[in-house]
C-alpha cells in the first residue's frame, strides 16, 4: 500500500502487478506511424506534454517574456489592479505579479522534476536492495511503513522546520516523504519479476545479480517508474504550494507559485488576482503533468490501455 | 435562498428524521457574550513567565495591578488605596483598598502582594532595578506593606503600573511562590474577569467569565486606571490564524471584535455598514533593523551608518501597513512619537533615505564584500515584510546578502549566538517594539548600549549608557528631556540599531458593540453589546 | 485466521517503534530552541539556560529518549512546553473537530465518488466518463486552500448559506455541527473524491469484463443489479484499500483545511507546535496520527476476508 500526498499514483501498487509488462497480449491493431500518429492515439500525452513543454519554455525564457525583475520592490506602487502596465497587477510590496508568475514557473517546475528524479533514484535503489537482499527487506520495509504512516505533508513541514528555507531543502523534504511509495513500487516489480521463469532461468544459470538487475529487472521497472514519477512530480508541485501556505516553504526572495499565493492569500478577498494567476498556472501545470502520467500509463501498460 | 431559509430547510429535514436540533440561545445570552479575535494565539497563560503581548492582554482581565497607566501614561492608584513616601525617599508604605478579593473568594493580603512582586522582579527590567535597591519588603498588616530601599527610586509607581511586559500582576501567595522561570498552573487573580480554565483550548479559544466579587474603583476607567466595570458577562477569545478568515467571520457577524485587521482588508470592512474601523493603539510600534555589533561588517560604525543613511523608512512602512499615511510616520529618534521623551535630536541620519550617500559611506568604510547574514522570521507578518525590503535595500547598496528565511523560534535562538556570522551567528535580524514600551530607557532595553549586557547585537556605546543614570536622577521633565536628547544623539551616531519607522494598526468591531477605546491593550471593561 | 490476526497486530509494533525513534531523533537534531522562545526578548543567556534545564532539554539524547518511551508506555505523552497542559489533554480537546471533519469528509467522498466511478465505468468512453475523469484529474490539480477560499467566498460570504469558519460541537446539535463542516469537508474531500472515483472506475472496468458478469448479463440481470450487486461487491477490495490509504491524505489535508476554516483541530495543533518547537506536542500528535493510520490499515486488511472470501491466510 502506498501513502501519498496528492496524486492519482496511489493506485500504483495494485497497478504494479498489472504494469509488469506482458507485451504478448497486445492486440494487433493497425496503427498510424510517426509522431502525429502517436499523438492521435494518445491525446492525454499530446495535451499534457504540450502544456508541460510550454511551461518549461516559459520558465527557461522568462527574461525574454517582457518581464521585469520579479524581486524588485516598489512599495509606492503596491496592490495595483491588473492593467496594460502590470498585466497581472502588483503585490503587497509592489512587485510585478506577471513577472513573478513567469519566473515562479522555474522554482515550481524544478521542485516537481527534481523531487520526481531524486525520489525515483532513491526509491529504485532502496526497492532493488529490498527486493534482492532478503535479510534487509524486513528492516527496510518496516522503516518505509513507518515513514508512510506519518502524513507526508506533516513530515515535509517537520523537515522544513529543521532546516532553513531554500529550494534545495524543499526538494529534500518532499523527496524524503515520497521515497517510500517509489521504493515499494520497485520492490513489488522486483518480487513479481523474480517469479518469472526467465529470471529463474538466469539465476539457475549462475548469472550474477548485478547482471540480472541490469538485463531483466531495470528494463521492466522503467515503465511503471516513469508513470509514478509523473505523479510524484505533480504531487510535489502541490506540496510545495502547501508548504509555502503553512509558512515552511521556498524563501520569499525566490518567487514560486506556492509562495506568491501564500503571500497574497490574506488579501484574496480584496486583491484576488494575486492568488488567482499563480493558482491558475499551478493548476494547469499539475493537470498537464497528471494527464501526461495517465497517458504514459495507458501507452506503457497496454493491459490497462485497452480500457482507459 | 438566504442563510436563514437554508438553515430552516436543514432543521426541518433533521427534525423529520428525528434528529437533534440546536438549543436556541436567548437573545440576551448572545448579547452578554463578546467574541473577540486576538492578535495571536494564547499559548500559555503566565504573564510573568511569558512576555508575549497576547498573554499580557488576556492577563489584564484576570489579574489586577497595584497601579495602572492611564491614557496619559501616568501611573494611577488601582489596587492601592494610598501610599506614603518617607522624607529621604527610601521607604514606601502602601495600603491596599478594601474589598479586594481573589476569584477563589479569598481576600487579597499584603503577603500575596509581596510574593507576587518577588516573583516579578527578576523578570522585568524595572523590577531588576528595584531588586538591586531592595532592602526589605514586608507586610505591616493584612492591607499594609512597606518597602525599604537602599536609595530613592522615583519611578516606583511607574514600575508597578506600567503596561510593558511583564506587568506587576498580583496573584495569591501560593501561586506567586512559583519560581519566576517556571510556569504557574493555576490562574487565579483578583481582576474583573475570571479565567474559565476548562474551556481553554490553546491555539483556538480562551474564555473569561465576569467575576461578581470584583469591586471597581469609583473613578471613570482610563486604560489600566480607574473603575474597570465589566458590562459583558462572558468574553470568548477566538484565535484565527488566517486574516482572510477573520475578516470574513467579522463580516458575517460570527465574531464581534477583531484586534488587528491587516490594513489591506480595511476597505472591505469599511464598506460593510455593520462594522466600525478605527486605530487600535495610538502608541503604535517601532520597527527595528538590528545589527550585530560584534562582527564584520556591522562592527564597523561606518557600515552601520551607511545602512542607516540608505534606509528608507517609507519603504518599510508602505510594505507593512500600506498607502494610508495616517498609519505610519518616519522617525528621527528612537523613542515613541507623541510621548514626553520623544526627541529628534541628532536624528538627521535616520531620515536621510539617501542611497547614493550610503554607497559612498560603504566605500569609505572599506567594506570588503563580507557576507551579511540576515535571519528573517517568515511566520511574523511584520518581520516578513521588513525582511523583503531589507534584502532589496542591501542588494542595491551593494552588500553581499545571505538571506536566511526561517521562523521566529529559530531567530529567537540564533540571535543569542555571539559566534561569527558564518559559524552559527548572524549579522542582522528584524523585530519591533511596542510604542508603549519605548517610552523611557529603562523599560526600553533595545536602545541600551552596555556591551555584553545589552540586548542582542550587543552595542557598546558608553555615551548612551552615561545618560541613563542622568535620566533616572532627573527631577524635572526638562532635565529628563535633556538627558534623553543626548542619549538619542549618541545612539543615532553610533547606530545602536536602525528604526524602520513608526506604525499604528487598526481594530474593527461590529456596530452593536460600544465602548471600545484606543490603547495599547484591547480593554474589555466599559465595552457593551446590544 | 487467528494466527494471522495476531501476526498482523504484532507487525504494527516495529512500525510504531520506528516512527517513535524517527520523530524523536528528528526533533533532537532540530535547530531552534524552545527555551529561547519561552524566555522572550528580555531574557539573558543565563535565563535561557535555566529554562532549558527546567525543561530537561540539557540531558543527553538516550536519557531523554528512554524517559520519553517509558512515559508513553504509561499513557503519558508529556506536558506541552508552551501551554503547560498535558499533551493528552490537548489532544482530547481537539480530537472531536478533526474526527468530525474526517468522518463527514469520508462519508461525503464515498457517497459521491463511488457512484461517480461506477457510472463512469458503465458509460465508459462517453462524455459522462470523460467529464467524471476530467473532474477527477482536476481534483488532484488544485491546492486544497484555493478550493477552500473559493468555497468560503461563494457559499459563505456571497450567498450567506453557511458559516465562514469555526466548529460547533456535536453536543450543541446536529445542524450547527454539520453547517460548520460542509464547506471544509467539500474542500478537503475534493482530492479524496478524485482518488476514489478513479480507482472505482478502474476496478469496475476490470470486474465488468469478468466471466461471471457476462453470465449475469446473459441471465438477463438488470443493469443496476449487475453494477451494484455483482460488480461493485467484487470491486470492493481495491476501493476499500484506497479509502485506507486516504486516511494519511485526509490527515495531511486537514492541516491546511483547519487553517483556512479556523477549525480547532489536531492539524492546526500540529503545525502550531512544529513552528513553535513544542517537542512533546509534536511527538505526541505525530505518534497518534501514525497510530491511527496503522490501525485503520490493519482493520482494512482484516476486513478483506469479509469482502473477498477468496483471500485466505
Amino acid at each position: 500500500m502506498s501513502a501519498s500526498v496528492l496524486s492519482p499514483g496511489d493506485v500504483a501498487p495494485e497497478a504494479v502487478k498489472a504494469a509488469a509488462p506482458t507485451p504478448d497480449i497486445m492486440p494487433p491493431v493497425k496503427v498510424r506511424k510517426g509522431l502525429w500518429g502517436f499523438m492521435y492515439r494518445n491525446p492525454s500525452i499530446a495535451i499534457g506534454g504540450t502544456i508541460v513543454l510550454l511551461m518549461i519554455l516559459m520558465a527557461v525564457f522568462a527574461p525574454l517574456l517582457w518581464t521585469v525583475d520579479p524581486t524588485a520592490l516598489a512599495p509606492a506602487r503596491r496592490t495595483r489592479e491588473p492593467s496594460a502596465m502590470y498585466w497581472f497587477g502588483t503585490d503587497m510590496l509592489g512587485r510585478d505579479v506577471y513577472s513573478r508568475v513567469v519566473y515562479g514557473a522555474r522554482v515550481s517546475l524544478i521542485v516537481g522534476f527534481a523531487v520526481a528524479f531524486f525520489a525515483s533514484v532513491a526509491g529504485l535503489a532502496i526497492g532493488l536492495i529490498s527486493g534482492f537482499v532478503r535479510w534487509a527487506d524486513g528492516i527496510i520495509m518496516r522503516v518505509m511503513d513507518g515513514l508512510m504512516s506519518i502524513p507526508s505533508i506533516l513530515l515535509a513541514i517537520a523537515l522544513m522546520a529543521l532546516t532553513r528555507g531554500s529550494v534545495g531543502n524543499v526538494i529534500l523534504a518532499i523527496t524524503v516523504a515520497e521515497i517510500p511509495r517509489v521504493s515499494r513500487l520497485v520492490r513489488g516489480v522486483v518480487l513479481s519479476l523474480r517469479e518469472q521463469p526467465y529470471v529463474d532461468a538466469a539465476v539457475s544459470c549462475g548469472t550474477r545479480t548485478p547482471v540480472i538487475i541490469w538485463r531483466h529487472i531495470l528494463p521492466n521497472t522503467i515503465a511503471p517508474m516513469t508513470v509514478q514519477a509523473t505523479y510524484v512530480c505533480a504531487s510535489a508541485m502541490i506540496v510545495e504550494s502547501i508548504l509555502s501556505f503553512i509558512g515552511a516553504g521556498t524563501p520569499p526572495i525566490i518567487p514560486s507559485w506556492g509562495n506568491i499565493m501564500a503571500e497574497g492569500r490574506a488579501l484574496w478577498q480584496v486583491k484576488p488576482y494575486i492568488v488567482f494567476f499563480p493558482a491558475v498556472f499551478l493548476s494547469i501545470t499539475v493537470l498537464a503533468v497528471n494527464l501526461l502520467g495517465d497517458g504514459l500509463r495507458d501507452a506503457l501498460d497496454p493491459r490497462m490501455a485497452k480500457r482507459l | 435562498m438566504d442563510r436563514r431559509t437554508f438553515l430552516k430547510a436543514g432543521a426541518v429535514a433533521i427534525g423529520a428524521s428525528g434528529g437533534i436540533s440546536a438549543p436556541a440561545l436567548s437573545q440576551g445570552a448572545a448579547a452578554r457574550t463578546l467574541r473577540f479575535v486576538p492578535q495571536a494565539n494564547l499559548a500559555n497563560f503566565d504573564p510573568i513567565w511569558g512576555t508575549q503581548y497576547v498573554v499580557r492582554n488576556a492577563a489584564v482581565l484576570v489579574w489586577d495591578t497595584l497601579y495602572g497607566f492611564d491614557d496619559k501614561l501616568e501611573p494611577q492608584r488601582q489596587m492601592v488605596e494610598g501610599e506614603e513616601v518617607s522624607q529621604d525617599g527610601k521607604t514606601w508604605t502602601f495600603k491596599l483598598r478594601e474589598g479586594l478579593r481573589f476569584h477563589d473568594g479569598e481576600p487579597v493580603r499584603s503577603v500575596d502582594v509581596i510574593a507576587s512582586l518577588t516573583r516579578w522582579m527578576p523578570r522585568d527590567p524595572m523590577g531588576q532595578l528595584l531588586r538591586a535597591l531592595n532592602e526589605e519588603l514586608v507586610a505591616v498588616d493584612d492591607r499594609t506593606f512597606r518597602w525599604r530601599l537602599k536609595a530613592p527610586f522615583t519611578k516606583m509607581k511607574m514600575a508597578l503600573g506600567k503596561n510593558a511586559t511583564p506587568m506587576a500582576f498580583i496573584m495569591p501567595e501560593r501561586i506567586a511562590k512559583t519560581d519566576s522561570f517556571t510556569q504557574i498552573n493555576e490562574y487565579v487573580g483578583s481582576g474583573p474577569y475570571r479565567f474559565v480554565r476548562n474551556e481553554w483550548v490553546p491555539g483556538a479559544r480562551a474564555v473569561f467569565q465576569k467575576f461578581d466579587g470584583y469591586v471597581p474603583r469609583n473613578e471613570p476607567a482610563s486604560w489600566l486606571a480607574g473603575g474597570k466595570r465589566a458590562l459583558i458577562d462572558r468574553v470568548e477569545w477566538v484565535v484565527m490564524p488566517d486574516p482572510a478568515t477573520a475578516s470574513a467571520a467579522l463580516q458575517n457577524g460570527e465574531v464581534d471584535w477583531w484586534e488587528n485587521p491587516i490594513t489591506d482588508l480595511v476597505p472591505v470592512l469599511r464598506r460593510n455598514r455593520n462594522i466600525m474601523v478605527d486605530i487600535a493603539d495610538p502608541l503604535g510600534n517601532i520597527g527595528s533593523f538590528r545589527m550585530n555589533h560584534l562582527h564584520p561588517p556591522f562592527n564597523n560604525v561606518k557600515v552601520r551608518q551607511a545602512v542607516m543613511t540608505a534606509l528608507r523608512q517609507e519603504d518599510y512602512m508602505r510594505a507593512l501597513v500600506g498607502d494610508d499615511p495616517a498609519l505610519w510616520k518616519t522617525l528621527g529618534g528612537f523613542f515613541t512619537p507623541n510621548t514626553p521623551l520623544y526627541t529628534e535630536e541628532g536624528g538627521e541620519m535616520m531620515k536621510a533615505a539617501n542611497l547614493e550617500r550610503g554607497k559612498q559611506l560603504l566605500r569609505e568604510a572599506g567594506y570588503n564584500n563580507e557576507p551579511v547574514i540576515c535571519i528573517v522570521a517568515q511566520d511574523q507578518p511584520i518581520t516578513k515584510a521588513f525582511g523583503d525590503v531589507t534584502a532589496d535595500l542591501l542588494k542595491r547598496l551593494g552588500m553581499n546578502v545571505d538571506f536566511v528565511a526561517t521562523d521566529w523560534g529559530t531567530v529567537g535562538q540564533r540571535r543569542a549566538m555571539k559566534n561569527p556570522p558564518n559559524q552559527g551567528g548572524w549579522s542582522m535580524f528584524h523585530t519591533w517594539h511596542a510604542g508603549a514600551d519605548a517610552i523611557n530607557p529603562v523599560i526600553y532595553n533595545a536602545v541600551r548600549a552596555n556591551g555584553d549586557g545589552a540586548w542582542f547585537g550587543w552595542p557598546n556605546v558608553p555615551a548612551v549608557e552615561a545618560e541613563v543614570p542622568n535620566w533616572l536622577a532627573a527631577t524635572s521633565i526638562e532635565q529628563e528631556r535633556a538627558a534623553i536628547g543626548r542619549l538619542n544623539r549618541a545612539a543615532v551616531e553610533n547606530v545602536v540599531y536602525c528604526p524602520t519607522g513608526f506604525f499604528v494598526g487598526y481594530q474593527a468591531w461590529r456596530r452593536n458593540v460600544s465602548g471600545i477605546v484606543k490603547g495599547p491593550i484591547p480593554f474589555v471593561w466599559g465595552v457593551s453589546k446590544s | 485466521m487467528f494466527a494471522y490476526v495476531v501476526r498482523r497486530v504484532l507487525a504494527t509494533i516495529p512500525v510504531m517503534a520506528i516512527v517513535a525513534l524517527f520523530v524523536f531523533s528528528l526533533l533532537y537534531i532540530a535547530p531552534g530552541d524552545p527555551a529561547a522562545v519561552i524566555a522572550g526578548d528580555q531574557a539573558t543567556p543565563e535565563d535561557v539556560e535555566r529554562i532549558r534545564q527546567s525543561l530537561g532539554l540539557d540531558r543527553p539524547y538516550l536519557v531523554r529518549f528512554g524517559s520519553w518511551v517509558f512515559d508513553i508506555m504509561r499513557g503519558d505523552l508529556g506536558v506541552s512546553i508552551f501551554t503547560n497542559l498535558p499533551v493528552v489533554t490537548m489532544i482530547k480537546q481537539r480530537i472531536e473537530p478533526t474526527l468530525s471533519l474526517m468522518i463527514v469528509t469520508l462519508c461525503l467522498a464515498v457517497s459521491i465518488a463511488v457512484p461517480m466511478g461506477v457510472v463512469a465505468a458503465w458509460k465508459v468512453g462517453t462524455w459522462i466518463d470523460r467529464a467524471v475523469m476530467g473532474f477527477a484529474v482536476l481534483g488532484f490539480s488544485v491546492p486544497v486552500f484555493v478550493v477552500g477560499y473559493l468555497l468560503a467566498y461563494i457559499f459563505a460570504l456571497e450567498l450567506d448559506w453557511l458559516p465562514v469558519q469555526g466548529y460547533t460541537s456535536f453536543s450543541q446539535g446536529f445542524v450547527p455541527w454539520i453547517e460548520n463542516l460542509i464547506l471544509p469537508a467539500v474542500a478537503l474531500g475534493s482530492v479524496y473524491i478524485a482518488l476514489i472515483a478513479r480507482i472505482t472506475r478502474a476496478t469496475m472496468l476490470e470486474v465488468l469484463q469478468q466471466d461471471y458478469i457476462r453470465t449475469a448479463r446473459a441471465k438477463g440481470a438488470g443493469q443496476t443489479s449487475i453494477l451494484f450487486l455483482h460488480a461493485l461487491k467484487n470491486a470492493a477490495v481495491p476501493i476499500v484499500t484506497v479509502i485506507g490509504i486516504g486516511i494519511a491524505l485526509l490527515i495531511g489535508g486537514a492541516v491546511v483545511t483547519e487553517s483556512v476554516f479556523a477549525i480547532p483541530g489536531l492539524g492546526r495543533l500540529t503545525v502550531d507546535a512544529i513552528l513553535r518547537r513544542d517537542y512533546p506536542v509534536i511527538q505526541g500528535v505525530v505518534l497518534l496520527f501514525s497510530f491511527v493510520y496503522v490501525l485503520v490499515n490493519l482493520a482494512i486488511d482484516l476486513l478483506y476476508t469479509l469482502f473477498d472470501p477468496r483471500i485466505r491466510y
